[in-house]
């Protein structure tokens, strides 16, 4: 028993690691593997998307309309971002409990907020907008809160996480020197975590971007709505116009965060 | 001798921290401006009472009020429901695999210490072509979120987990791909040295001096990415590329509010389940 236990120790990541193939085999076996996976024009259509990759329509009015969209989709993914930081900035704080006196408000009160941080990032962003506009109808504040909403779930948990991470000296020096509880998070936690954030706020906004792009498929303005209705008619060199847009979009602001991240003293 | 005390002066010039904090506001307001303005949308707006019946009707639908029949209540849907949740659950686990698969074969060329020679002491001229092309596939392939590549797939598939799967697999290539090639181009290169030093093959420093040292770390961003699958699950349904997804549409088109409402229960517990199972191997791994 004893040997068998330092078997399992031993090769604790070896047999994780199989355990993990195994269950990737057993997911292969949901699909019948045959030729009937395949629509019966699938090859052409795939030929002919592959073309359209390497020649997209490239005409004035489709170019003026994915600049639109572009800017449209950037619009929700900022106004989106903003409603997110707002939110995560207080439940985050809350959730993490650095401002509880006592014990039992501690677990309570994180506790609560941990519940509702980790509530609203379950829920997918598309899910989020669904329920929007059926209850709020087509208004652009439906993307927004869509993207806000769980967004500040996902930035508020690793908001509390990072607070809740920092060394504890600082911390416990500013208390002797009889700082409040306000004034520790103020001088104490806040400076300390402020880099990290600013550079997890900006990997999460190239997300917001991307999402905010699929945000269109319930109808709200944006790239992926012009990506949607260029599929549905078939003309996939202008999906592949928008999508080069949208990588764009993406690329930019990944190497903006990236020089950003550089300049900062980390 | 007369000495002067000199401060250190602070540096005020432009840089580009100011002009990114510039920007940003920049970009705040116009953002704002242009959702207030252009789009004439106004906050207030929405607090119409016809909205407020609207939002009063959907919730009140949603919760199965007013039906006889809940969809939460009967055993039927709960059983079909269940079914689809495994299949969502075989799909992501799939996506997963796939996405892992591609991204350790393609990782090794896509290193920079690979590429500039550092890593095996040796140079070929056509390593940094290598890396820039497998670089850009990863990027494209990162950029383009996981529904559309469901929606151009489903084009060439039918309907079911295989083009969801692949769809996610697809978006998480380009991630996992590049998180795996930071973590390679981390890694302690002494060992890694030695070992090439002493004369071994490309094959061996990979078995016996890379795997070993990022094997844990990789471990980790695939259970990450696992969960963030599991949750996108959800969405490339919403196309016709199979599990809870397609079923929250089909009965979001019939109206059928609480099948909705059972669906996103069944989605809540897989999601919480994803998040347990991931945070127990990933304690396991460490």
């Amino acid at each position: 028993m004893g040997k068998f236990l330092y078997f399992l120790t031993y090769y604790k990541k070896s047999l994780l690691t199989l355990l993990l193939i195994l269950i990737f085999v057993w997911s292969l076996f949901s699909v019948q593997w045959n030729a009937d996976l395949l629509h019966p024009g699938g090859g052409v259509t795939t030929k002919q998307i592959f073309q359209a990759l390497l020649a997209p329509d490239l005409s004035p009015e489709i170019l003026i309309l994915a600049l639109e969209s572009t800017w449209i989709t950037l619009v929700y993914a900022v106004a989106g971002m903003s409603i997110a930081i707002i939110l995560a900035f207080f439940f985050g704080i809350l959730a993490s409990g650095v401002l509880s006196t006592s014990r039992f408000n501690l677990f309570a009160v994180s506790g609560f907020f941990r519940g509702i941080l980790g509530f609203t990032r379950a829920i997918h962003e598309l899910v989020w907008a669904w329920l929007f506009v059926a209850a709020i109808g087509l208004s652009p504040f439906a993307a927004v809160f869509a993207l806000g909403i769980p967004y500040g779930g996902i930035l508020g948990k690793i908001f509390a996480d990072m607070l809740n991470d920092i060394p504890e000296e600082p911390i416990k020096a500013l208390e002797t020197a009889g700082a409040s509880k306000l004034q520790t998070l103020l001088y104490g936690y806040l400076p300390l975590v402020r880099a990290n954030i600013i550079s997890y706020v900006m990997y999460r906004f190239e997300c917001s971007v991307r999402s905010s792009a699929i945000m269109s498929f319930v109808g709200l303005g944006g790239l992926g709505y012009q990506i949607q209705l260029s599929l549905s008619d078939l003309q996939y060199d202008e999906v592949w116009t928008f999508l080069f847009f949208l990588i764009a979009l993406v690329v930019l602001i990944d190497a903006w965060s990236n020089l950003l991240r550089k300049r900062m003293v980390l | 001798m007369k000495k002067t005390l000199s401060y250190p002066k602070k540096k005020r010039s432009f840089t580009f921290v100011t002009f990114s904090v510039l920007s940003v506001f920049c970009l705040l307001a116009a953002s704002w401006g242009y959702i207030f303005i252009a789009e004439n949308a106004s906050f207030f707006g929405l607090f119409t009472e016809e909205n407020y019946l609207f939002a009063k009707k959907f919730l009140s639908s949603l919760a199965g009020i007013g039906d006889n029949d809940p969809a939460f209540t009967n055993k039927e849907s709960w059983i079909h429901a269940l079914k689809l949740t495994y299949e969502t659950l075989q799909m992501s686990v799939m996506a997963a695999g796939f996405a892992t698969v591609t991204a350790l074969l393609t990782v090794i060329p896509a290193d920079r210490n690979v590429a500039d020679g550092t890593l095996t002491l040796s140079k070929r001229w056509y390593r940094w072509i290598l890396f820039w092309i497998i670089r850009g596939i990863y990027v494209f392939s990162r950029a383009i979120p996981e529904l559309v590549w469901a929606m151009v797939i489903v084009f060439i598939l039918k309907p079911g987990i295989l083009p969801g799967a692949l769809a996610l697999a697809l978006h998480n290539f380009g991630i996992l791909g590049k998180l795996f090639a930071e973590i390679i181009e981390d890694i302690d290169m002494k060992p890694i040295r030695n070992l090439a030093s002493s004369g071994a093959s490309n094959a061996q420093i990979l078995f016996y001096g890379v795997i070993p040292a990022v094997m844990p770390k990789f471990l980790t961003y695939i259970l990450y990415r696992w969960e963030v699958i599991m949750r996108t699950s959800i969405i490339v349904g919403f196309v016709g590329a199979g599990g809870l997804g397609q079923q929250f549409k089909l009965s979001m088109s019939f109206f059928n509010y609480t099948d909705i409402t059972l669906i996103l229960i069944c989605y809540l517990i897989l999601v919480a389940i994803a998040d347990a199972i991931s945070e127990g191997f990933r304690r396991a791994a460490r």
